[in-house]
């Protein structure tokens, strides 16, 4: 279950991602198990696997802008780093950042059922 | 905003991110209705369903089906939907240039900050845009899109601002007898005319030379560069206009006050170009006027006259002359009255005659007061002449066409004669033909009550204008006076002496007495009997004399 303590101890910025929703913990929470269920991820894994990079910084770009909202700062770290490899036009290297935002989304969706 | 409690406005969040519109709608909910679209399509659908009810557009760029660049681009290609500000949501400070040359007005960017912050720059757009359309709306003139007045003013001034040194004409524009257009053609073709003109002006003279407005009806002005080839300007535009508007007898006057005194304020250079314009208004053979020495000189001294006014009143400046009129129906002429006349004795410029005054006073509905004071004075040399001469002779007094649109006139009339202890027998009230002009209902009203009351009433000025023979017929009228610019001619010209003659013969038809004034010498004076003329007046007989001569005529008359 998603509370203020597992998610600060999760790592992400619980404050400022309440503050954004002014304060509104129901709401909060709402919105980080929007986050974690929408598939954006996988999606992301099909284009990146496909070589399409414009897709792929289209939707890397939209779950940076999501989890930097909501300040899930563990998905989001690996998530900016990829954004920028793929504005850049760079289709390598980008396994490991993608697995990393999939741990830490993993990891959180197991919180969030705990 | 303080009108928040009257009506929530509206904002339109677009974003292809669920979680962002959720954030976004919750920071701004408490004091917006919030509208979502989940791409630039569905913004769009959405925009042309509530259109400029929508306060604010909050805008994403990276979106599937139409980004929001599209978005602004469509925004922008729409006169109407490209007032509704929007603020590009983005974590992107490339896209800020690009945004903002589309037509962006703000950034939120991604990850939001604080809502305290958010709701600020939400607030601050609104207010900024809901102003600006304010401004815009009062700003500029709905029929030809140039500058309201005072909007000009401001640009005018402001021009000034940035460079006081710079020669500018002012300039007043106007089209001779408009609503004759209005009128003949239509509102509709009278409006086109006005956008003509004004579309004109700014391709002859307003565009990067200066500014131009219209300031109301068909009255437009201009401050712009000096130059010295407005006359072909205007030639070039009136005959472009005559020829695109089909107005074959289309007049435009312009009126310029070149290379303007930058010590006199703003507003006053436009009174002197509108002065200049004014100048030749139903002089149809010129079309420009330059404001030059001798209409400041006059100006001035119409400003004086009428700042002196009021104290010249209290002070008793102005003295009343009579002129007397004599019936020339028996052998010799016989004193029948006399007609009081006002002069200004001013203390600076001597004794002026009334026509140095009363269109002035006319001009700014200050000669009702003067008409009174004239009432009042002749009223009382009326009981005095009675009281020490016996003298019953009627005098005339002049009646302004304002005089009659006052709701107390006939009291005050009355209370006049009552005030000085005469009878409204002793008075006859000249009243101008111009009077009868789109008030005739009103003034048969009139005059059959003063008349009801006692007074005799004469029409004055007959011939000077659009005399009408209705008027003759509707108005109950004991005598008609005609103009003295009829009598002028009589001795040289045979159509003036037939004109003469055929007005006697209607007035005698109508059993009225007919009065020549103006009478100037002994021709004219034979030949007005001849004519079988009623009663002269005019310098032949006397010129206007001060009440104390005329007593002198009393007294031999007697």
């Amino acid at each position: 279950m998603l509370t203020k303590e597992t998610l600060t101890a999760f790592g992400a910025n619980c404050d400022e991602g309440l503050s954004r929703c002014m304060n509104n913990e129901t709401l909060y929470f709402k919105l980080v198990q929007m986050a974690l269920g929408d598939g954006k991820l996988t999606a992301l894994r099909t284009a990146l696997e496909s070589g399409n990079l414009d897709e792929s910084f289209e939707l890397a770009h939209a779950l940076k802008g999501v989890h930097a909202n909501l300040a899930l700062t563990p998905i989001l770290t690996p998530l900016a780093t990829l954004t920028e490899k793929l504005r850049a036009r760079d289709g390598s290297g980008w396994e490991p950042l993608l697995a990393e935002a999939e741990k830490q989304t993993e990891d959180l969706k197991a919180l969030a059922a705990g | 905003m303080d009108d928040n409690a009257f009506f929530r406005r509206t904002v339109l969040i677009v974003d292809d991110e669920p979680i962002n519109r959720e954030i976004l709608g919750t920071m701004i909910g408490g004091d917006y209705e919030i509208l979502h679209a989940g791409d630039g399509a569905e913004a769009m659908r959405m925009i042309g369903d509530y259109g400029m009810t929508l306060s604010l557009i909050l805008l994403d760029l990276l979106m599937p089906v139409m980004d929001g660049y599209q978005v602004l681009q469509k925004l922008g290609e729409d006169e109407t939907l490209k007032r509704i500000p929007v603020i590009v949501l983005t974590s992107e400070k490339s896209a800020e240039v690009k945004s903002l040359a589309m037509g962006a007005v703000d950034f939120i960017p991604k990850p939001y900050d604080m809502p305290e912050i958010i709701m600020a720059r939400v607030q601050r757009t609104i207010q900024l845009a809901e102003d600006a359309a304010i401004i815009k709306s009062m700003e500029n003139d709905d029929l030809t899109g140039l500058y309201s007045g005072r909007f000009f003013f401001e640009y005018a001034n402001r021009i000034e601002q940035y460079d006081a040194s710079r020669a500018m004409d002012a300039i007043a524009i106007n089209i001779s007898n408009f609503h004759l257009i209005n009128d003949l053609y239509g509102r509709a073709i009278g409006d086109e005319v006005l956008r003509s003109l004004a579309d004109n002006l700014m391709t002859e003279l307003g565009s990067g030379m200066g500014v131009v407005c219209r300031e109301n009806a068909d009255n437009f002005l201009l401050y712009v560069a000096h130059r010295d080839d407005h006359a072909e300007v205007l030639e070039r535009i009136v005959t472009r206009m005559r020829r695109t508007e089909g107005i074959k007898n289309l007049h435009i006057r312009m009126g310029v006050y070149p290379n303007v005194d930058h010590d006199v304020p703003m507003e006053a250079r436009f009174v002197r170009a509108r002065h200049a314009c004014n100048a030749i208004c139903g002089n149809l053979a010129k079309n420009m006027a330059v404001y030059d020495e001798e209409m400041h000189r006059k100006e001035i001294f119409s400003q004086r006259l009428i700042e002196d006014f009021e104290d010249a009143l209290s002070q008793g400046q102005f003295v009343v002359h009579y002129q007397p009129k004599y019936s020339i129906l028996g052998e010799k002429p016989e004193l029948v009255g006399a007609e009081a006349l006002v002069r200004w004795q001013h203390p600076e410029f001597g004794l002026l005659a009334p026509g140095a005054f009363v269109p002035l006073l006319e001009t700014y509905c200050l000669i009702s007061k003067l008409d009174r004071y004239v009432w009042n004075k002749a009223a009382a040399h009326i009981r005095e002449w009675k009281n020490r001469w016996g003298s019953s002779l009627p005098v005339s007094v002049n009646v302004s066409r304002i005089d009659m649109h006052d709701v107390d006139f006939k009291d005050s009339l009355l209370s006049t004669v009552r005030d000085n202890g005469i009878t409204p027998q002793d008075c006859v009230l000249e009243i101008t033909e111009s009077a009868y002009a789109g008030y005739a209902a009103h003034l048969v009203e009139i005059v059959t009550e003063l008349r009801q009351q006692g007074f005799r009433v004469e029409m004055d000025d007959f011939g000077s204008g659009y005399s009408s023979l209705n008027m003759l017929a509707e108005l109950p009228l004991d005598g008609i006076k005609m103009d003295m610019r009829l009598i002028s001619n009589i001795t040289t010209s045979d159509k003036a002496r037939q004109v003469v003659k055929l007005v006697i013969g209607m007035a005698k038809l109508l059993e009225l007495p007919i009065i020549a004034e103006g009478v100037e010498d002994k021709v004219q004076y034979d030949l007005l009997k001849h004519l079988d003329c009623d009663v002269i007046q005019g310098f032949y007989f006397a010129r206007p004399m001060p009440p104390e001569e005329f007593v002198k005529l009393l007294h031999k008359g007697e």
